[in-house]
Formats: C-alpha cells, sequence, structure tokens
C-alpha cells in the first residue's frame, strides 16, 4: 500500500537516534509544561521554538521536537488536575471534575493511570484516522459555515445543564458570567465594548488568566481556610496497582470519546477544549447510573482525557491540509511550519512527503513514549501530594503567576488572576459550578461571531440558520440535549447532595 | 520534595541541551498571538539573524497581544524606551492603526521604524468553481446585487482587508459602502475554508495566507494589489491595475524599535535586518511564503511610514471609516 | 440567605451590564445582530436565572469563622502587593516574600516559611530565566548598573 510505504519512509527519518532523543526529550518537557499551571501548551511550544532553533535543528527534528511537546503537554495537563484541582491547560479542565474526587479518594495513581491509558487511546486512534483518512477528512472543514458552527455551540451549551450540579440556575449563572466576560474587548464590528476604555481590556480577557484564577488561587483561599481538612494533599495513597477493572470498564467510554474529540478537532472552529467537554457531557447523558459522575467515575476520567487527546490529533488534519489552526497550539505549530518555510495546504503531501510523513511517525512515537513513560511515573507524580503543602501550595501559586506574567509581561493580568480567584471562592462556597465560566470565556466570542457572519451572509433571514442538513442535526441534538433532562429528572430519582 | 527533582530534571534538561551559548538574549515583540503576520516576522527574522550571525544568541519572541498591537506600542514608548536588546514586529497594520488613530492617542514618532525588508502582496481571491473570471466580473456582479456576494478576510470591518474591496468598488464607482457584506473571520486560513466551502463568495487577503490554495488550484486569484505584476511562481496572476481598477495594497513586514536607544543601537539593528534582507535564507523564507522583495531599511524609513500613513487616513477618511 | 443575596447581586450586575450594554458603539458598518444584542441576552438570562435562584436558594453553606476571612483577605493583599511590585522590585525578593508569607500562612512555623520563600524565589527564577529563557528580571534595574 503506498501509504505504508510513505509511512515507513516517515519512521525511516523519524527513528534516528538523534530524532528519537528529541522524541523522548520533548515529550519530558511538554509533560512538565502541561502539568505547570499558566503554562498552556500553546504558550510551552512558543517558549520552546527558540531552542529548537539554538540547536540547529533541521525541519523534520524540529517538528519532532515540537509536535513531542505539544504531544506530552496534552498529557501533562491532566496530572495537575487530577492532583491539585487545578487545571495544567485547558482542555485538562473537564478532567478535574472526576480526577480530583478520585484523588481526594486516595486513588490518585488510578486516575492517572487510567487517564493515561485514556490519553494515549484517543491519540494512537486519532492519529491513525489522521494517516488513513486525512484528505477525505479535510473536506469536512469545508461544511462547516457560520449557521453549522452557531448551531455546534449551541449544542456545547444546551449540553451544561446536564453537566451542572445541583442547582441548574446556578449553572446558568456560571455560564453567563463567562459569556458576559466573553463579549469584552474587540468584537466583530471592529470596535471595543465593554472595555471602561482600557488598553488591557481590548483583546478580552485571556482564558488561562481566568482558569489559574479560578482554579489556583481559589485552591489556596480554600486550602487557607479549611486548613487542608478538603484538600487532596497529604492524602494517603492506596497501593499503586494497574486499574485493570476501570480500564475495561471504560473501554467503551474511551472508544466514543475518542470520536467525538477527533471530530471536535477537525473543525478549525472548535478545538480540543470543545472536545473534552462534548465528550464528558455525552459520556454522561448516555450513563445508566449518572449519580457517581462528580464523585469520582473513572468513566468521567476517561472521557475527557480520551477525547482531548482525540481532538489534539485530529486538529493536527486542518493545520497540514489546509494551513488553518484549529486551535491556540497548532496556531503556533503552524507559524513553526512557515518559519522552517514549509506553506501548509492542501499540496504539502504531495510537496514535502518526507516532512509529513516523518511528523506522522513522530506522532506515533511520542505516543508510545508518552505511554511508557507516564504510567511509570506515576509513582513519581503522586509524591507530588506528599510534598507539605506548606511548600507545594505558594509553589503553585508563585508557578501560576511567573507563568502568566513572563508571558505577557502585564500585572493588569495578575490583578485580573487575583480578582478570578477570590470569585471563584465566593463561587464554590455557595456551590455554584465553575467550569461553565471557562466554557463561556472560550466559546462565547465564537459563537456570537458566527451567528452575525451568519446574519451578514443571510442579509437578516434566520431561516439561513437551519439552512443545512448538518445544521439542522446539531439544533435538533441541542434541543434535546437541552430538554431531554429536565423531562427525565421527573423520573429518575434526583441524586442526594452529598456534602464537598 | 520529588516535584522539584522533577523539575530539576526538566530543567537540567534544557539547560544542558539550550544553554549552547546563550548570553542575555535581545527580544522580538509580536504584538499579537502565535501564528499571525507579526509572529512571521519575529520569528522569522529572529532566526535568520541568529542563523546568519547577525545576533549572538537566539532571539526570544513575546506574544503581547492587545489593542491591535497598541498595547505593546504603549508599553514601548512609556517603560521601555531606552531598552536597546528589543525589537517590535510593525506591518502595514500598525500604520494603518496609528492613521486611524487607534492607539490612544500614540503617534508613530515616539518609536523608531528600523525598516521593512518583503511585502505581502494584498489579493482578491474566489474559489475554483465560482463564476467569477476576472475582478471586474465580482465587482459588477457586487455593483448590480451588493446582496449576492460576501466577502470573507481576515481583519475586522474598517480594517485593512476591508478596505481593499472597498477601494476596489470605489474604483468602479461604487459608494455604498454600507450594503457590501464583509464578515471578518479568524484569519486567512477561516476566510479561504468559508469561501471554498460556498459560505462566501470572495476572500480578501494576502497571497500568503493563499499560496498552498493557490498551487493545489482551490482558490482562483482575481487580482493581485501590486503596481507590477509579479516575479516568478505567481506571475501569470494579473494586477488589479492592468484590469483598470487602480488599487495597490500591500502589507510590508518590518520592526520597530524604541526611539530612546541609542544611535549605535539603532545602526546596529539596521544593519542586522539588512543583513538578514540579503540573506539566502530570508529570499527562500519570502518564496515559500509568496512574499515580494521589498527592501527599505534605514532612517528614510521613518519618513515612508509617516507618507503612508497620510495616504492611509486619506482613504479612510475618503471612504468614511474615520470622521 | 446567602443564596438570596447572591440572587440578587447576580440580578443586580446582570441589569447593570445590560445598562451598559446599550452604550456599546454600533459602528460604521452595521450587522443584522450588531454588538448589542447578545450582551442584552446573556444580561436577561442572568437576571432570569438570579430569581430562580432568589425563589428557590439552597440551604446556607458553613461559612468560615470571621479569623478564616482575615486570613484570605491578607492572602488576597499579599498577592496583590506581589503583582505591583514584579516590575519595580524585580523578580527575586518580592518571589520570596510573596511566598514565604503563603507558606507561613498555612504552616505558622517561620524557619521552613523562609526557606520556603527563598527556595522558590530562586529555583523558579533559575527554571524559568534559563531553562525556558523567559524574560525575567531578578533585582530592580538600578542595582546591577
Amino acid at each position: 500500500m503506498d501509504t505504508m510505504t510513505l509511512l515507513g519512509q516517515g519512521f525511516a527519518v523519524a527513528l534516528t537516534p538523534e530524532n528519537l532523543m528529541l522524541a523522548v526529550a520533548g515529550c519530558i518537557l511538554g509533560t512538565i509544561i502541561g502539568a505547570l499551571p499558566g503554562l498552556g501548551p500553546s504558550n510551552g511550544v512558543a517558549i520552546l521554538i527558540p531552542l529548537a532553533f539554538s540547536l540547529g535543528l533541521d525541519a523534520t527534528a524540529a517538528l519532532v521536537l515540537m509536535t513531542s511537546v505539544y504531544y506530552g503537554a496534552m498529557y501533562g495537563g491532566r496530572i495537575s488536575s487530577i492532583m491539585l484541582n487545578i487545571p495544567g491547560d485547558e482542555p485538562a479542565l473537564m478532567t478535574t471534575l472526576d480526577g480530583y474526587p478520585m484523588a481526594k479518594q486516595g486513588r490518585a495513581a488510578d486516575a492517572l493511570v487510567l487517564s493515561g491509558v485514556a490519553s494515549f487511546v484517543g491519540a494512537l486512534l486519532a492519529t491513525l484516522g489522521f494517516i488513513l483518512m486525512a484528505p477525505i477528512l479535510a473536506q469536512i472543514a469545508y461544511s462547516f459555515g457560520p449557521a453549522e458552527y452557531f448551531a455546534l455551540y449551541l449544542l456545547a451549551f444546551a449540553t451544561l445543564g446536564g453537566l451542572a450540579g445541583n442547582n441548574q440556575a446556578k449553572a446558568i449563572i456560571a455560564a453567563c458570567i463567562g459569556l458576559g466576560i466573553s463579549m469584552i474587548g474587540l468584537n466583530s464590528s471592529g470596535m471595543a465594548r465593554l472595555t471602561f476604555n482600557s488598553l488591557y481590556l481590548y483583546d478580552g480577557v485571556d482564558f488561562l488568566v481566568a482558569i489559574v484564577g479560578l482554579f489556583a488561587v481559589t485552591e489556596v483561599f480554600v486550602f487557607i481556610e479549611s486548613g487542608g481538612k478538603h484538600s487532596a494533599i497529604g492524602v494517603k495513597i492506596d497501593r499503586i496497582t494497574l486499574p485493570i477493572r476501570d480500564i475495561i470498564g471504560t473501554f467503551w467510554t474511551m472508544m466514543r470519546s475518542t470520536v467525538i474529540g477527533f471530530i471536535a478537532g477537525i473543525l478549525p472552529g472548535a478545538g480540543a477544549s470543545l472536545g473534552s467537554f462534548m465528550a464528558y457531557s455525552a459520556e454522561k447523558a448516555i450513563a445508566k447510573d449518572k449519580s457517581r459522575f462528580g464523585k469520582g467515575d473513572p468513566r468521567g476520567v476517561a472521557a475527557p482525557e480520551a477525547g482531548n487527546n482525540a481532538a489534539a490529533g485530529g486538529a493536527l488534519v486542518p493545520m497540514l491540509t489546509l494551513g488553518v489552526p484549529g486551535s491556540g497550539t497548532t496556531a503556533v505549530l503552524l507559524a513553526l511550519l512557515m518559519t522552517l518555510n514549509i506553506t501548509p495546504g492542501p499540496t504539502l503531501f504531495t510537496d514535502r512527503p518526507d516532512v509529513v510523513w516523518g511528523l506522522i511517525a513522530a506522532l506515533l512515537i511520542s505516543n508510545f513514549v508518552l505511554l511508557v513513560l507516564n504510567v511509570p511515573m506515576v509513582k513519581l507524580f503522586v509524591k507530588i501530594l506528599s510534598v507539605p503543602a506548606w511548600v507545594l501550595l505558594p509553589g503553585v501559586t508563585m508557578i501560576s503567576f511567573v507563568g502568566i506574567y513572563s508571558i505577557s509581561g502585564s500585572w493588569f493580568d495578575l490583578l485580573l488572576m487575583i480578582g478570578f480567584g477570590a470569585l471563584g471562592y465566593f463561587l464554590r462556597k455557595l456551590d455554584v459550578p465553575t467550569v461553565p465560566i471557562i466554557l463561556g470565556i472560550l466559546l462565547g466570542g465564537h459563537m456570537e461571531d458566527r451567528l452575525r457572519q451568519a446574519m451578514t451572509i443571510s442579509g437578516g433571514d434566520w431561516t439561513y440558520l437551519f439552512s443545512s442538513p448538518i445544521a439542522i442535526g446539531l439544533w435538533i441534538a441541542a434541543v434535546l440535549g437541552f430538554v431531554a433532562p429536565i423531562f427525565l429528572r421527573r423520573y429518575i430519582k434526583k441524586p442526594q447532595a452529598v456534602p464537598d | 520534595m520529588k516535584l522539584f527533582n522533577l523539575k530539576t530534571l526538566g530543567a537540567s534538561l534544557v539547560l544542558s541541551i539550550g544553554m549552547a551559548g546563550s548570553s542575555f538574549a535581545a527580544e522580538c515583540i509580536a504584538p499579537a498571538n502565535p501564528g499571525g503576520g507579526w509572529d512571521f516576522t519575529c520569528r522569522t527574522i529572529g532566526k535568520i539573524m541568529y542563523d546568519i550571525g547577525a545576533v549572538d544568541a537566539p532571539i526570544q519572541v513575546t506574544n503581547m497581544a492587545g489593542g491591535g498591537g497598541g498595547l505593546a506600542y504603549g508599553l514601548v514608548v512609556n517603560e521601555r524606551n531606552e531598552d536597546e536588546e528589543l525589537i517590535v514586529a510593525a506591518s502595514s497594520a500598525t500604520a494603518t492603526r496609528l492613521a486611524q488613530n487607534a492607539y490612544a492617542g500614540m503617534t508613530y514618532d515616539q518609536v523608531r521604524f528600523l525598516g521593512a525588508i518583503g511585502i505581502d502582496a494584498g489579493i482578491i481571491a474566489v474559489a475554483a468553481d465560482s463564476p467569477y473570471q476576472t475582478l471586474n466580473d465580482l465587482l459588477d456582479a457586487v455593483v448590480a446585487d451588493p446582496g449576492s456576494v460576501t466577502f470573507a478576510g481576515g481583519s475586522a470591518p474598517g480594517g485593512f482587508d476591508h478596505l481593499k474591496v472597498l477601494m476596489a468598488l470605489k474604483r468602479v464607482g461604487f459608494d455604498d459602502i454600507r450594503a457590501v457584506k464583509y464578515i471578518g473571520v479568524d484569519g486567512g486560513g477561516d476566510a479561504v475554508t468559508q469561501t471554498i466551502g460556498g459560505f462566501t463568495q470572495a476572500i480578501t487577503g494576502d497571497i500568503s495566507e493563499v499560496v498552498g490554495f493557490i498551487r493545489s488550484g482551490d482558490v482562483r486569484v482575481l487580482a493581485v494589489l501590486t503596481q507590477d505584476r509579479l516575479t516568478g511562481e505567481f506571475a501569470d496572476i494579473p494586477t488589479a491595475v492592468e484590469q483598470g481598477i487602480d488599487v495597490v495594497a500591500g502589507n510590508w513586514r518590518g520592526l520597530y524599535v524604541p526611539k530612546g536607544i541609542s544611535e549605535e543601537a539603532y545602526q546596529g539593528w539596521s544593519a542586522a535586518l539588512q543583513a538578514v534582507a540579503d540573506s539566502p535564507e530570508w529570499a527562500e523564507a519570502m518564496e515559500a511564503n509568496g512574499l515580494t522583495e521589498f527592501n527599505f531599511v534605514g532612517d528614510d524609513f521613518q519618513n515612508y511610514v509617516a507618507g503612508l500613513m497620510g495616504e492611509i487616513a486619506d482613504l479612510s477618511r475618503e471612504i468614511g471609516v474615520i470622521q | 440567605m446567602s443564596d438570596r443575596l447572591f440572587g440578587f447581586i447576580t440580578i443586580g450586575v446582570a441589569l447593570a451590564y445590560v445598562a451598559s450594554a446599550t452604550q456599546i458603539p454600533i459602528g460604521l458598518f452595521p450587522d443584522p445582530v450588531g454588538p448589542r444584542w447578545f450582551p442584552y441576552i446573556i444580561g436577561g438570562v442572568a437576571t432570569l436565572a438570579g430569581l430562580v435562584v432568589v425563589l428557590r436558594p439552597d440551604p446556607e453553606p458553613d461559612w468560615p469563622d470571621a479569623i478564616a476571612f482575615v486570613k484570605i483577605g491578607l492572602a488576597c493583599v499579599v498577592l496583590v502587593a506581589y503583582a505591583l511590585s514584579l516590575r519595580p522590585l524585580g523578580f527575586l525578593i518580592p518571589t520570596a516574600l510573596a511566598a514565604g508569607v503563603l507558606s507561613y500562612q498555612i504552616e505558622p512555623r517561620k524557619l521552613p516559611a523562609l526557606l520556603t520563600g527563598i527556595g522558590l524565589s530562586v529555583g523558579l527564577f533559575l527554571i524559568f530565566k534559563y531553562a525556558l529563557g523567559l524574560g525575567l528580571v531578578p533585582v530592580p534595574k538600578g542595582w546591577i548598573g
């Protein structure tokens, strides 16, 4: 088969000792960057690009290094999500929901192994999907116009209700806080709004600032208040074994989530965060027994991790075949490609097969490297929880501050982050979920832009929103996703509120 | 304390491979998020400066998005006016925003423009299966029924990509600028997918954004907005001028430095930028990304920017984008 | 009671948000939706959800005592001071102080807190400056000529 020959050549390129070493180094670095709050994968990759240059790497070697950093960061984000309830980056957000409760029950190691395996499955299948179908998949991006994207975002928010804890109204308020914040800054009429004439707000509020504030800073405040009673830090960890039951039990969860995540990744406007979110809420929607979700259900760990890693692989499809970045990180990788004089786009596969197939081989290799690194390294990771809180928490806080500050150089972002921390503390006391805030900030602006673009194209005709089969399908799913839980709840016993 | 062991491991790993000859590196601020034109400028020029030995250490790129470049501009003017280890990416968009007074009252003479070493030619393009064969076909269709054509571009309404369309329409006597349908999408790549997908009818942008799609035959460029035709690969694309539409618009790629640095430092950066312009590496980068030669480094460049701003301000006023 | 208060605050903020949204400039190129409708809808939905919370509040959360609030307030102040002092005072000293105070707040022992502060400050500086190559200033500019 042609693909196989090409892939074989790719492996021949990627498997030189030098490139292998780079892959291992990239995976380790990426894992660390992913785990550090405040340094997301996109900034992590951006920071390390000068390193690739200073080493004088050729195009393939540089790509091997940076993509393994990318994949490493996607793996690494979950580590701090699970152990500290602080997502290392935005796609790892959903993993806090069940990963952290597992850690509090002493099952941090299980959660880490399970999420590592789920990440591996998601990333591996996505890479395989990419190999087999990339040119066809690229066509999907052409069938999503503004109306279809709007319906997709609507679906994401409609399913939020199914995700929320005990009080729907509070989840809606949280989503509104996020959406309200996402309106700040330059909007698609080319003018700034709600910025109070501050240049700092002109480009809006960075979701990374919100994540670090709402999770890392809030965590410190909660710890100070309670003296660590409700934290996973210092929890005795069960003996580390391979959680075979969880892995087998979540096999189909991983498969479903991989498909959802992969599709979200292929769509340039969706990305990894939406992939992990949709994977989680879909899994919860179809589960018979939902009562354990949010309290440490293994499915709630496997689904978002398989979803976001599959999305990371899927995002390479539009990046390489169309030159359209599906996420912040792929935008940086795209910039790297252009700096290396490689023009992504429909002709890349025929113009530079060496690069494409070398890259794909590198992805497969870094995937295995990450699995091999991650599963045994769980022992090392869980030791983090035995670091005394008086070192760990100031450490995490300072890392968050430096991460945000050294990238933007803006003290305003730091103040905003502290503000988010205080807000997060009160919201957590009031049992208001904070995940919808982040989703609102991430998706709100896009959702509005797409609606306004659609209406501009149609000249104000609302029926345009329902003019394609894809759009109609997404609308139906959104309506069902929103309405169904409300009716179903009458028949299913309402789960008791368990004090956290 | 394993957390710190882990970090030390990572740190020493990078230290050992990354410290080769690293002194205090100079910084290039890209006033936007990674992936855009300014980011490209910083990364490519910075890389070549290091590769050809014009600087001692790899240049560190900082992405300071905010205010469409205004935040970085303000930082340079107010806080780092004497920083000699700082360069900032600039382009026609910088001049456009300064001309439209979008940087909170700051003016172009508060920094020193170093020069530009390449220009990204403006284009107006359609999908391969579009019925429009020439720029005039497209413009006639807009004149006949403004509702029938939606343009997609990477800048917000009133920005540079939008202006290109409005300028062209003005040349054929169409003045009703609010009737022209334009959507500002998420960068040039998005404009291309939306147009190939049939959701929008035409792309307005820079040639670097569509190079891959021209090569694959998915996109047909109706006009390149340069005075003369491009050379090399894209020589068969007609200019707007030769089709009777007198519109010239290109996005130069360049740098500015803080105003308060010593003349010596300024000349040093000037020489480094000129060295990049003369290097085969830059020629290769321009070729790959569809940039055209435009070599303008030195003291006169400041005046060129001033002149350009005057033109943009006049044009914006004429079209009605600013009062 | 807390939930009722939260509901009222939500309604107040949402209405203020809608009010300020009426002032958003439309721009020279109006589109059929415009820049105001989304903020209106968000404010409207938040108001309704706030009303629901006011009418059907959850059980009262267990608020900590006043001392805990003072401690959290203090932590807030320390972090704000840290954020503001990073540029004028450089990285090392503010980081050591802020990390030290936070550490002391979590575990009130002087020596470990001191060591934590100094260790984190120096360690993070080395990592971020030299390993990741980020532009951090160690000490105030005047100190190193």
